[in-house]
């Protein structure tokens, strides 16, 4: 019952429905115990031999008319309880969302998109089915059993009444305990069936050893002994199933018995009528359902409480990064000064940077090289403040980056990620990210820049081709131009390149930085890389070793140290060496 | 997203679909016919019961006549016949329930045992995912249907077929007239079918749109934040949640007005046209009221069933899909490569000519160009190349994984492809990159379901490769539990386990495509130990990442781009001072300049 009070703010945001909805399902639970009674009465009379054509035609309408009402209402309390419990799911499902978006990448580390993706859909029908079947089975049952046994007590016989319902607390508890039973073996159906699964997931990743050992025989046998199994657990779960259905009727049918034997009786002593007999043993049938709803309600109870809890969890989780209160709403633009002597992640433990300073003006390029986990990537979140919490300073155009609205300082700052990520769109949407509105000349322009734009005019459909997981699969270079193109559209103050040109050749490379020093004279620019080839004309680099920066300067300074930097440089010219096939280009 | 790809089926491919999964039902004549003769039993007991009560209301209770013994009988036999229905029917059920269940697990072997039949082509173009679903998921559904519509659909025949009867019995006229109660709920199942089927498709549809919007939004969320884009995207999403929202109302709207409200409602037509029946006959003849009873609880228990298959009518629909999609698969033509079962041809030295091979994956751009080398009987030859080079290839057409067409590999002179496939199973052993292990223990990895391999050999195996010190050192030693892919295993314990399973083979010919993944230094000797041990008196083909494990081969093959450029032995490699050279030198870091 706790699900229905926590809900409670809901029920009475939408009161008027409900209220409707609970008051038609009322009526119809009154108007359902008229047809027995008019049956009753029509035996009654014909008994009696004193039904004339005018009283059939009366009871007939009033019987037709009780129906059409029914039906219309029965019709309106599912558009007023389900239709409500569909504005409850679409809101639940809209909050998880927005919450959603407003959560910082550390949420994201700590959780897996398919449990978030379970919260806002199993656990938002599971809330949605208790706001609707969950009020529907407890008005239900209460309304319509009490109203049928209230009218079999009053209007026929209360004696009869007792008597009838004596089988049916059985049938109660015997479903009851059904129900318990069948969830236990339900469960370990379900765990045979995940292990079939399981079984057939595993060899059809491995069938190239499956396929390499000639073991396809033995693997199906394996396979038909675990489905074996799965039929064996669910044969004990139809075992359960089966019960279900002769136990009510049995239950129903000795009911029965016990009306027909004592109404007989208070017939022949002139308590009630034939006509009322046959009434009773329609309502006695009206009186299945609800008692059946009963068991049904605590099962949704409990089943949504559980998950109303999860996602209220959820979207209790606190933001990591706010704005001050003071903020500053400018765009942020000029020199920057890093100055951290410490971060480390949240829920680790060695710092990934330390001792990490540089100053880059405005206009300027930064070429930040590193192996995989030197810290490259830390720099940058930090930059773009997806983390707080680091010993030190940022310093952008001014002022420290945490004074800026998060809004305006991601405004200044075009981001090209390491993993290309693209929108089931198209290649005009996806490089209009930022401003659906943009003209295409500037699509275009930014897709020139990025030297996509060929290509793109090669697909059949341009620029209206769409793109990712749903659309034309690119190869992984058009990916990371088309990313580049996307962030360039933005017009950014500072362009960040995360080793997004390692899946383009050294030629487009070559051609896309110099037509970004073409294009944008005053702004900065930060690449990471692996390959140093796309650093050479950087103002400044910095080398970095296990989270701190050990060397710095420009290509030249560095080569001329002959150090690490100088090394990689060697290495990866031989390596393309060997990528040409050992012929010089 | 190869599952969402909608299918659309015509009425009468679903027909053809329905038609082929009942050919399953074919091996079980013989329960399904007792399965219904039960059925029958409990119809009989549902329609006598009532006819019980009827007898009793006008022989006794309105002539108020009340004799002992024919009462008593009457009673006896009216709570015999509801506990006797009530264990048939549980009969019944279970064994309908165990059929489908039955049926369920045939269709599932045979599509398992099909996707071992298919090639490995029909694996690089479906994602594991969706083929898993076909196994598992697609089956499932189709039970649900077996389970919930179609014996459904069986018991409210029979049901009816029953009631009828009983009806015409007591009154064939009212029964003619209460016939017309079936036209009008075969236009309703037909109606809500019809328009259920549209917005059923539409409903799911948008579901499947929000959920994917949902996927998308959560796996790009830091592209969106980066770029501001959050309030768009909220509204975006706000709008397919907005159009699930629309699509769910029209069903809950379509659902109130065919589904349980309207059955309800020809319910009370039924009543209404029993009770002016009786009421006007009542004008000239007597009426029996019993017969009133039994007629009301017959239209009673007639509508039960057609509510209950009525709900889950959905079901059906999806089920067809499921079947559909199963079908499909059973269906590909994308097989294996053929052997030629000539049970003859023999495996003696291990000798390998590949003659003039060139292939293609996908029959535009060829991978492999005229490779011809020959690798005699004990020799070990070693490809080097780039990635992309045609290495990986060359074994698999060695493998038989892919089927060539331009050229021919030779194994002691005889063409690869007269070989049984058992044979070439057996004397080929092939060591992945990416060694993987199965779910089970340490032992059952190695080997690998061939049960009769006595357990000696499998130790003999692992010392072989010198696996058995770190084996032995597990808490359970060689019964060590292995969970999913071994990840509790360092990748070089999983290659030696590997190794293992190998050995215990024992093949001809060995085929290794050697780990870039980097290993501890102490495993990576105690690995090229156990590779060397394993390369004596066996023909191996070797992928070779790292030159410094393959200076003792024979014959060196360096690829590129799908042809041999270099070939030698390593010292004559060096001496080219070409490509395999500068290979080489880089793998050593020996640094230079380069001009």
């Amino acid at each position: 019952m706790k699900v229905f009070f926590e809900l409670g703010w809901f029920f009475k945001e939408r009161k008027k429905q409900y209220f409707m909805g609970i008051s038609l399902l009322i009526i119809v639970a009154i108007l359902q115990l008229v047809p027995p009674k008019i049956i009753g009465v029509v035996v009654d009379e014909i008994g009696a031999g004193n039904l004339t054509g005018g009283s059939l035609v009366k009871w007939l309408s009033v019987l037709a008319a009780s129906a059409l009402i029914m039906y219309v209402i029965r019709y309106y309390w599912r558009i007023m309880i389900y239709g409500s419990s569909m504005t409850l799911a679409k809101k639940l499902r809209a909050d998880l969302f927005r919450h959603f978006t407003s959560m910082a990448p550390s949420f994201y580390q700590k959780r897996r998109i398919g449990d978030l993706m379970a919260h806002a859909t199993n656990d938002v029908s599971a809330v949605q089915q208790t706001a609707g079947n969950g009020v529907l089975t407890l008005v239900d049952s209460i309304t319509t059993g009490g109203f049928v046994i209230l009218a079999m007590a009053i209007t026929i016989d209360w004696k009869l009444t007792l008597i009838a319902l004596i089988p049916m607390p059985f049938m109660a508890l015997s479903t009851n305990y059904y129900g318990k039973l069948l969830h236990k073996h339900f469960h370990h159906a379900q765990a045979a069936f995940s292990d079939l699964n399981d079984k057939t997931q595993e060899s059809i990743t491995g069938i190239k050893v499956m396929k390499t050992f000639g073991q396809d025989k033995e693997d199906i046998e394996d396979f038909k002994r675990l489905s074996d199994d799965v039929v064996q657990k669910n044969i004990r779960v139809a075992k359960v199933d089966s019960l279900f259905d002769p136990t009510i009727s049995l239950v129903v049918g000795i009911s029965f018995f016990l009306t027909i034997v004592f109404g007989a009786k208070f017939v022949v002593a002139g308590d009630m009528t034939l006509g009322d007999l046959v009434a009773f043993t329609s309502y006695l049938g009206l009186l299945v359902w609800p008692l059946l709803a009963f068991g049904l309600l605590f099962n949704i109870m409990e089943r949504g409480s559980a998950s109303y809890d999860r996602i209220r969890n959820l979207l209790a989780e606190k933001m990591d990064i706010q704005d001050k209160e003071d903020a500053l709403a400018i765009r942020p633009q000029g020199n920057l000064a890093f100055n951290i002597q410490s971060f480390t992640f949240p829920g680790e433990e060695t710092p990934s940077l330390k001792n990490i300073q540089f100053i880059l003006k405005r206009g300027e390029t930064l070429g930040v090289v590193g192996k995989t986990g030197a810290g490259k990537t830390a720099i940058l979140k930090l930059l773009m403040r997806e983390f707080d919490g680091y010993d030190g300073n940022i310093i952008y155009g001014g002022h420290a980056i945490g004074d800026y609205e998060t809004l305006k300082l991601r405004e200044a700052i075009g981001y090209v990620p390491q993993e290309h990520f693209l929108f089931s769109a198209s290649i005009y949407q996806n490089i209009a990210f930022t401003n659906p509105e943009a003209t295409e000349e500037e699509v275009i322009n930014a897709a020139q820049i990025a030297q996509i734009h060929d290509d793109i005019l090669h697909f059949t459909k341009g620029y209206n081709t769409i793109v990712g997981e749903r659309g034309v699969s690119l190869s992984g270079g058009q990916k990371q131009r088309i990313s580049i193109a996307r962030a360039l559209l933005m017009k950014p103050e500072m362009l960040i390149l995360d080793d997004s040109l390692s899946a383009v050749d050294a030629k487009t490379e070559e051609a896309i930085l110099a037509a970004l020093k073409g294009a944008r004279t005053d702004a900065t620019t930060i690449i990471t890389s692996h390959r140093l080839s796309a650093l050479i004309h950087a103002h400044l680099i910095i080398v970095l070793h296990e989270g701190t920066i050990v060397e710095k300067g420009t290509h030249d300074v560095l080569m001329a140290l002959r150090g690490r930097y100088f090394e990689m440089y060697q290495l990866q010219q031989l390596e393309q060496l060997v990528e040409r096939g050992g012929e010089p280009s | 997203m190869n599952e969402d790809q909608k299918i659309t089926l015509t009425g009468k491919d679903q027909w053809q679909v329905l038609k082929r999964l009942l050919i399953y039902l074919k091996p079980h004549k013989k329960s399904i016919s007792i399965a219904l003769l039960l059925l029958i039993i409990t119809v009989l007991g549902d329609i006598f019961g009532p006819l019980l009560i009827k007898m009793f209301m006008d022989d006794y209770l309105t002539p108020r006549h009340f004799p002992t013994n024919p009462l008593i009988i009457l009673g006896v036999t009216y709570i015999g016949i509801q506990i006797l229905n009530a264990i048939i029917s549980y009969l019944q059920m279970l064994r309908f329930h165990v059929l489908a269940l039955k049926v369920i697990q045939q269709l599932r072997i045979d599509v398992y045992t099909k996707v071992h039949k298919l090639g490995l082509r029909y694996f690089d173009r479906t994602p594991a995912g969706s083929i898993v679903s076909r196994v598992t998921n697609d089956t499932e559904a189709i039970m649900e249907m077996f389970v919930s519509v179609l014996i459904g659909f069986v018991q409210s025949g029979f049901l009816i077929i029953g009631v009828y009867i009983a009806m015409f019995t007591l009154n064939w006229k009212l029964a003619i007239a209460t016939m017309i109660l079936l036209p009008l709920l075969y236009w309703i199942i037909y109606a809500y079918r019809k328009y259920s089927a549209v917005y059923y498709m539409d409903m799911r549809e948008q579901l499947s749109q929000l959920n994917a919007k949902l996927a998308e939004s959560l796996s790009g969320m830091s592209i969106v934040q980066a770029f501001r884009q959050e309030k768009r995207f909220r509204d975006e999403f706000d709008d397919i949640n907005e159009k699930h929202y629309k699509a769910v109302m029209s069903s809950i709207k379509l659902d109130g007005l065919l589904l349980r409200p309207v059955i309800d409602l020809v319910y009370a037509l039924g009543v209404i046209l029993l009770l002016s029946f009786f009421g006007i006959t009542s004008f000239n003849d007597p009426i029996e009221i019993g017969v009133i009873y039994a007629f009301i609880t017959y239209i009673n228990r007639f509508f039960e069933p057609i509510n209950q298959v009525m709900q889950r009518l959905s079901l059906f629909q999806q089920a067809i899909v499921s079947a559909s999609r199963v079908f499909t698969l059973l269906d590909d033509h994308e097989l294996d490569p053929r052997q030629m079962e000539d049970t003859t041809v023999k495996m003696a030295d291990g000798r390998i000519e590949f003659r003039d091979v060139t292939f293609s994956y996908d029959g535009k751009t060829d991978v492999l160009k005229n490779i011809s080398f020959n690798v005699n009987p004990g020799e070990t030859v070693a490809l080097v190349g780039h990635t992309g080079s045609g290495k990986s290839s060359i074994i698999n057409l060695l493998m038989r994984f892919y089927e060539f067409e331009k050229g021919d590999i030779l194994i002691d002179g005889q063409s690869i492809k007269n070989y049984p496939k058992q044979t070439l199973r057996e004397q080929m052993g092939l060591v992945l990159q990416d060694p993987f292990l199965f779910y089970g223990t340490i032992e059952s990895n190695i080997r690998l379901f061939n049960e009769e391999l006595p357990d000696e050999d499998v130790r003999a195996a692992a010392e072989f490769v010198q696996a058995d010190k770190f084996i032995e050192q597990m808490p359970k030693g060689y019964k060590h539990q292995v969970t999913e892919r071994g990840s509790t295993f360092s990748s070089g314990q999983r290659q030696l386990i590997a190794f293992a399973r190998t050995v215990a083979a024992n093949p001809k010919i060995l085929v290794l495509d050697e780990a870039t993944a980097t290993i501890d230094t102490e495993t990576e000797v105690a690995i090229q130990a156990s590779l060397d041990k394993m390369r004596q008196g066996r023909t191996t083909i070797a992928i070779a990442h790292r030159l410094s494990t393959i200076q003792d081969a024979e014959q060196i093959l360096v690829l590129h781009h799908g042809e041999i450029v270099e070939q030698g032995t390593h010292q004559e490699l060096l001496a080219k001072n070409g490509l395999y050279h500068k290979m080489y030198q880089l793998q050593n870091g020996l640094v230079q300049e380069v001009e």
